[in-house]
């Protein structure tokens, strides 16, 4: 597994390209890119090392995204809760968001990127949140409070199908699968 | 609000959320997938990882996804867990047997050999890289234009090199070997007359000028060229073994091409006008939509992530707004309502009147063009005859640029819905551009055929109007005119107003230049624009087989001026084009003009008399002739065959039997719709039901719990949830 030299061994290339829906010249890419991102005495260990959060959100991709902290959450499996990546969950993020992935991936994670406060559903707080990323969180740039309300609203009126006051996976799911838009937006290429 | 103790009933699996209220939709029959595959991912930072109940959670998980017969990559798993899975189906796959385990490594190589050859396709696809870095700049609505672009253009081309082979090349080929063996003109017995007119070489001293007027209105010696219809020739060659009939192939190649530009362009609307029927009521989940897909992760320019945020927020700001101005509107009284309906019909009024007068407009000017053309005054002045030559087209252009203005003003007076304004300004911009082509061709019809009347004295010697000799590539000239004028304006609109624009904008801070901004990047314009090109396309063809080789160049230019002048002079507009709502109604925008340009074609083809002194089908009564006279020769049965195929007695059958069809599947689609309305409301009635059973389950532990309490002193209602009875 733990390939030495800078270059991935062919099994694992292999490998990652029957898990992923990444491509061998993007699995490279991502290889390359990541290693970037270590420090000079660190770069051997490109499989075994984890990056912390603040140095990811460096990427040019991630840097001014405004869910930039719910996908390093989503993505890490950092067993500290700090959000640090490793390879492998770097791979997993840029597969979900590549060209290639199916909708229901994309949308699964969709949701979990949305779903702030992790309870399996978006209530009112977490589409305020939502919302708010959306807007712009500066004061000047939100939605007034009865604009958020009639907002949420609406949201909940339309998407909410059995009417339980929050709205879950599947309805999320459902609402995407009406949205032909979705997969060519929720995509991030290097 | 929970102690320690209590986490342990709430991690297992289908319970595994802390907080209140109780989470319905938590329950294991309400989430598909698994929500939290590996590790606990608990919002209160810094808790260790929970050792049992995690284990627990990822077996039942795993366990699960095992029997999934979907491929790893599709689970929504991290990679070291589809790596888990993986080597446990590997081992299952030792116990079974051999042919199904053949099987399964047949299937996956297959499909791996399938997903390796899409690679090598995307790695070969045009301006991959510009789409998306125009993508990452200015988001997927405006990549929807350059990607119909791209589709244009390869349209374009693929009919050029049906052209190209079995049209032009042959025809070269025949003439470079001499191997004229038979014309396929009959003699002709009636008068000369309609023959000896036609020579389109200027005589004696050629000046410069004429040259280049002669390069950008097709005439002189561009006439004779490959470029139009009448430098063909009428001529079959037919070897021993070998026969290639001109004619022939350039009718059927026509026929083809446009049945092969409507078939990809209806195979790329039916994914999308699939997706607007499953949205058969989009405005239904406006906001959701807006809010869930509203994020473009493409982009990655922090000014753009601001731009994007602004629109967004100008949106949702925009279509409140419009809700409550619909609930204002159907408060209105009866005196405002009649108010608005009569501002309504005043403007509806107006803007027949205005698309009237352009449609007057350029009936007249193609008449004086044609007029004009064969005066002397006029040919020998190069800037008068280059005007004259190109009045229609300045004529449409115009019209097409000035009115949509007014439209737009117009349509804020109409005070309807904003998504409506849009739409009927639209409607109203197709119309103008669709049906200023239509008038350009019957102004051009009654010219060709004395206003139809066949005893004209014009018209009575040849059946078309005599000052037409090669009436087919006169119609091909002022398609190429359009054409190539349709390229010039958008050069022209970028160099001498886009980059003048920016620069002002740049460079001066004054108040009122500053407001007007810099230029915003309209989608649905802007395909217009590319749609009208291809319907001038479309039509030109026929009568310039050369003109889809002129408008892949054309086009293909354009892409890089586009998206130059996009990253340099643009900035994204206000309120953002979703690429998919409006992407189905430019591709059936652009089958209305394929349809359209049936029309002409099919109708020259059919009715009017090829021009006796030119092209491949001179001497011919009608075009079409050219079918029945190359089915004469074969062997009986097939004769039969195909006359019958072309006979009442099938095609009437055939056309009853589709008719059938179709009304059977809009009956079907009817029924999934009201199918979907029953299941919508099932599930509701379901959502209620759960929603009365916990509720239940709530009071009953409630209640057990006080008693608990009165027993023990200490305790909680979660333990009851898990184990209520």
């Amino acid at each position: 597994m733990g390939a030495a030299g800078s270059q991935l061994s062919k099994e694992l290339l292999s490998e990652y390209q029957e898990l992923t829906f990444l491509t061998k010249q993007e699995i490279l890419l991502a290889y390359k890119k990541f290693g970037e991102l270590l420090p000079k005495e660190e770069r051997s260990r490109v499989l075994s090392v984890r990056i912390p959060k603040a140095k990811i959100l460096t990427l040019p991709e991630l840097k001014a995204n405004p869910f930039q902290h719910r996908i390093c959450h989503v993505f890490s499996t950092s067993e500290y809760q700090d959000d640090s990546m490793s390879f492998e969950d770097f791979l997993d993020m840029l597969s979900v968001f590549s060209d290639s992935a199916t909708p229901e991936v994309k949308s699964h994670y969709a949701f979990r990127i949305f779903d702030f406060d992790e309870d399996g559903a978006l209530d009112t707080h977490d589409l305020e949140k939502l919302v708010n990323c959306l807007t712009g969180e500066a004061e000047g740039t939100k939605l007034s409070e009865s604009e958020m309300n009639q907002l949420i609203q609406n949201i909940l009126e339309e998407s909410d199908i059995d009417k339980d006051g929050t709205i879950n996976l599947s309805e999320f799911q459902h609402v995407i699968s009406r949205s032909p838009d979705f997969v060519s937006s929720f995509k991030i290429v290097l | 609000m929970l102690t320690e103790d209590d986490e342990d009933y709430f991690t297992e699996p289908g319970f595994h959320l802390p907080g209140t209220p109780i989470s319905v939709q938590k329950l294991p029959s309400q989430s598909s997938l698994p929500m939290e595959p590996l590790g606990n991912h608990d919002s209160e930072a810094g808790s260790p990882p929970k050792e049992k109940s995690g284990v627990q959670q990822q077996e039942w998980i795993l366990e699960r996804m095992e029997g999934d017969s979907r491929p790893m990559k599709e689970l929504p798993l991290t990679l070291s867990e589809k790596r888990r899975i993986r080597e446990r189906q590997q081992l299952r796959m030792r116990k079974i047997s051999g042919w199904n385990s053949w099987k399964d490594s047949q299937h996956r190589a297959a499909r791996r050999f399938r997903e390796r050859t899409t690679e090598v396709f995307q790695y070969t696809e045009m301006w991959r890289g510009s789409l998306h870095r125009i993508e990452g700049h200015f988001g997927s609505g405006v990549q929807s234009y350059f990607s119909f672009l791209r589709f244009l253009v390869l349209i374009n081309f693929v009919t050029f090199l049906l052209i190209g082979g079995f049209i032009a090349i042959p025809n070269m080929v025949f003439e470079e070997l001499q191997l004229k063996i038979n014309s396929t003109r009959p003699v002709i017995a009636e008068n000369q007359t309609c023959l000896l007119d036609y020579n389109p070489i200027h005589q004696g001293l050629v000046q410069f000028y004429e040259y280049v007027m002669d390069l950008l209105s097709g005439t002189g010696y561009m006439e004779l060229t490959y470029l139009f219809y009448g430098f063909y020739e009428n001529t079959a060659v037919d070897l021993n073994s070998f026969s290639y009939n001109i004619p022939l192939a350039y009718l059927i190649t026509t026929l083809f091409y446009f049945l092969l530009s409507l078939v990809w362009t209806v195979i790329r609307s039916v994914n999308r006008f699939k997706q607007s029927l499953v949205n058969e009521d989009s405005s239904l989940s406006n906001y959701s939509q807006k809010v869930f897909v509203g994020w473009d992760f493409c982009i990655s320019e922090e000014h753009s992530v601001r731009l994007r945020q602004n629109s967004l927020r100008y949106e949702l700001k925009m279509d409140l707004e419009e809700e409550a101005l619909k609930r204002r509107q159907a408060a209105r009284t009866k005196l405002q309502r009649a108010r608005v309906y009569i501002l309504r019909a005043i403007v509806h009024l107006l803007v027949l009147a205005l698309l009237l007068a352009a449609f007057y407009a350029i009936y007249v000017a193609t008449g004086y063009s044609q007029q004009l053309i064969s005066q002397d005054l006029v040919s020998n002045n190069f800037f008068l005859g280059l005007l004259v030559q190109y009045l229609p087209s300045i004529v449409i252009t115009a019209a097409t640029t000035i009115l949509p203005i007014f439209f737009n003003v117009f349509s804020r007076l109409e005070k309807y819905s904003l998504t409506w304004e849009i739409k009927l300004t639209l409607i109203r911009c197709v119309f103008l551009r669709l049906a200023s082509l239509v008038i350009l061709l019957y102004s051009l019809w009654t010219q060709i055929t004395c206003n139809g009347q066949k005893d004209e004295p014009d018209c009575k010697t040849c059946g078309y109007n005599k000052t037409y000799p090669c009436w087919e590539t006169r119609l091909g000239q002022e398609m190429y005119k359009l054409a190539i004028f349709d390229f010039l304006t958008v050069l022209i609109v970028i160099l001498l107003v886009d980059f003048p624009r920016k620069m002002i904008v740049q460079h001066c801070s004054c108040k009122l230049i500053q407001l007007w901004g810099q230029q915003e990047f309209q989608v649905p314009s802007n395909v217009l624009d590319l749609i009208y090109g291809q319907t001038v396309c479309w039509i030109g063809t026929f009568f310039c087989p050369l003109l889809p080789l002129l408008n892949t160049v054309k086009y293909f230019i354009i892409f890089y001026l586009k998206k130059m002048t996009l990253l340099k002079n643009c900035c994204p507009a206000k309120r953002t084009f979703r690429a998919s709502s409006s992407n189905f109604f430019f591709l059936l925008v652009l089958l209305f003009g394929l349809a359209l340009s049936w029309v002409p074609i099919l109708y020259s083809i059919f009715t009017m008399t090829p021009s006796k002194a030119c092209g491949p089908f001179q001497g011919q009564s009608f075009i079409w002739d050219t079918i029945p006279n190359a089915i004469e020769p074969l062997p009986q049965v097939t004769k039969e065959f195909l006359y019958f195929i072309g006979s009442q007695a099938f095609l009437v059958p055939i056309f009853l039997f589709l008719c059938i069809l179709i009304s059977y599947l809009v009956a079907l689609a009817n029924s999934y719709g009201q199918l979907v309305k029953e299941l919508k409301v099932y599930v509701q009635l379901e959502g209620r039901d759960k929603y009365f059973l916990v509720k239940q389950i709530k009071e009953m532990s409630e209640a057990n719990e006080n008693r608990h309490k009165a027993d023990h002193g200490e305790g909680t209602w979660a333990h009851l949830i898990t184990n209520p009875f």
